[in-house]
């Protein structure tokens, strides 16, 4: 199914929440400390599309954390209200890191530095001076996404295998109307923002050229396999 | 590479690689989370601990810790790491259902799931630091879903750096290939100061699901088959140039 390009929120099936069950969660939470999700603490928004197909646009809400200078994990939303639905996750490297991998590997990454020059991806609520402090380093840094739920195609469930996402490399690829409707929803202006951070610079060796899949696409498949289990035919065969 | 079967990185491991934070991007993040309201994130409600198999080697076992958030009395999405401390790795995403929306999925894609009844009857499905007798009417509900794990980062296979496609992963089971080393759940079991065991006695009450669909935990019924993903280089359909 062709991806619609509206910013989309299906209704999942199911029952709301019985008061009981909300209950106990508020009481289960009271006793419990949620370490690493503590550590999130930054909320970015910028727009992702598939691997294997452009034309199919997701706005994405980050939310992330640090584990240390050069390397954010982030939890992708739908939204970023109560009721935001999970579909996916980001990880951030800076240049370094990203110059370890191996070559193989380099394909799933792409380069922040159009989206950020760009003025597309932004941290909402923050003011100018204070987000392009961070979006210098942010410039010069690759993620790796994964989605594992297409609500672009209105699935109400997650259905389906993870499917590697891309970003935007220059101007032409997202569509008007979802960069209207979140300019619009934020009070804010790509354009405006991009002669603000026309002085950003990307990566200190350019953009790698195995990075954003090489300029190919990437489709994810399903294989069945062979449960390896040399152990348990051992113990119990 | 083998898995080591432990929970991730231990003090002093250094995954991922990098250079520590200064006091400069502490105030950058202590900055923007005053002026973020955050709010899916401070929707999680559930700290569960348990395990998880690899469905393409169920001999590699992760503990593994969900943050839950319900979206509604059907349906909740979890990140899951691979410790509850502040250094745990963001290792995936596991999405739960209940029986009833889990009845409404196609075939081809119930195999993607397993099921949650032996986990939680067996013990191994905690909710640390919670008694109990509060968990108990969650743990009921919990019992009778399906849940779809993808793990992105092999931090057990010792990957300092999330590498190479999704893995699909499994629920313990009883039997066969779904049996989780013991050593891990002990390991567990001492660091939260808990007893699986007792956990299972306490347990024997919660009622079985009266049917275990027989496409979930698709490797018992289809002669130990578990699933991996590919990767293909394609054209990209596109509207512009790319990159």
């Amino acid at each position: 199914m062709e991806g619609v390009n509206v910013s989309t929120h299906p209704e999942i099936p199911g029952e709301p929440t019985q008061t009981g069950t909300a209950l106990l969660e508020k009481a289960t939470a009271a006793f419990q400390g949620f370490g690493p999700v503590n550590k999130i603490h930054q909320h970015l928004c910028a727009f992702h599309f598939y691997g294997h197909d452009m034309t199919r646009q997701v706005e994405a809400h980050h939310f992330c954390g640090h584990l240390n200078d050069e390397f954010r994990q982030c939890l992708i939303y739908d939204s970023p209200d109560d009721d935001g639905r999970l579909i996916g996750l980001e990880y951030i490297v800076s240049e370094e890191l990203f110059l370890t991998l191996p070559d193989d590997e380099k394909k799933f990454w792409h380069s922040h530095e159009f989206e950020v020059k760009s003025g597309v991806l932004f941290v909402p609520g923050v003011p100018g001076p204070v987000q392009r402090q961070d979006l210098e380093k942010v410039a010069k840094t690759y993620g790796k996404v994964i989605h594992f739920w297409q609500v672009d195609k209105g699935d109400k469930l997650p259905l389906g295998i993870p499917q590697v996402m891309m970003a935007l490399t220059r101007d032409g690829q997202l569509y008007e109307n979802l960069a209207q409707d979140v300019e619009k929803r934020y009070n804010i202006s790509f354009e405006k923002e991009r002669e603000n951070r026309a002085y950003i610079k990307g990566p200190a060796h350019g953009i790698h050229p195995m990075a954003n899949a090489a300029g190919k696409g990437l489709q994810t498949v399903l294989r069945e396999v062979d449960c390896k289990h040399e152990k348990s035919t051992r113990v119990f065969v | 590479m083998a898995g080591t079967n432990g929970t991730g990185a231990q003090a002093g491991d250094e995954i991922p690689p990098g250079k520590r934070m200064n006091m400069e991007q502490h105030m950058l993040d202590k900055g923007a989370q005053m002026l973020q309201s955050l709010k899916p994130i401070k929707q999680m409600s559930q700290h569960a601990c348990t395990f998880a198999l690899y469905s393409h080697d169920t001999t590699r076992q992760i503990e593994t810790h969900h943050y839950i958030t319900r979206l509604n009395q059907d349906f909740l999405q979890c990140a899951v790491y691979d410790t509850d401390d502040c250094t745990g790795h963001l290792i995936g995403v596991e999405y739960i259902v209940s029986d009833r929306i889990f009845e409404t999925l196609l075939p081809d894609e119930q195999k993607l799931w397993h099921s949650h009844a032996y986990e939680v009857k067996s013990g191994l499905w905690a909710n640390p630091r919670v008694p109990e007798m509060v968990a108990r009417p969650e743990l009921e509900n919990i019992a009778k879903t399906y849940g779809k794990f993808w793990c992105t980062w092999q931090t057990d296979r010792g990957d300092k750096l999330p590498m190479g496609p999704p893995a699909l992963m499994m629920s313990p089971q009883g039997v066969g290939i779904g049996i989780v080393d013991p050593v891990l759940v002990q390991k567990r079991d001492e660091k939260y100061n808990i007893s699986s065991d007792a956990l299972k006695t306490a347990r024997v009450e919660i009622a079985e699901p009266e049917w275990l669909n027989p496409q979930a935990d698709y490797w018992k019924q289809h002669k130990d088959k578990g699933f991996c993903i590919d990767v293909e280089t394609t054209e990209m359909k596109t509207r512009a140039p790319f990159p």
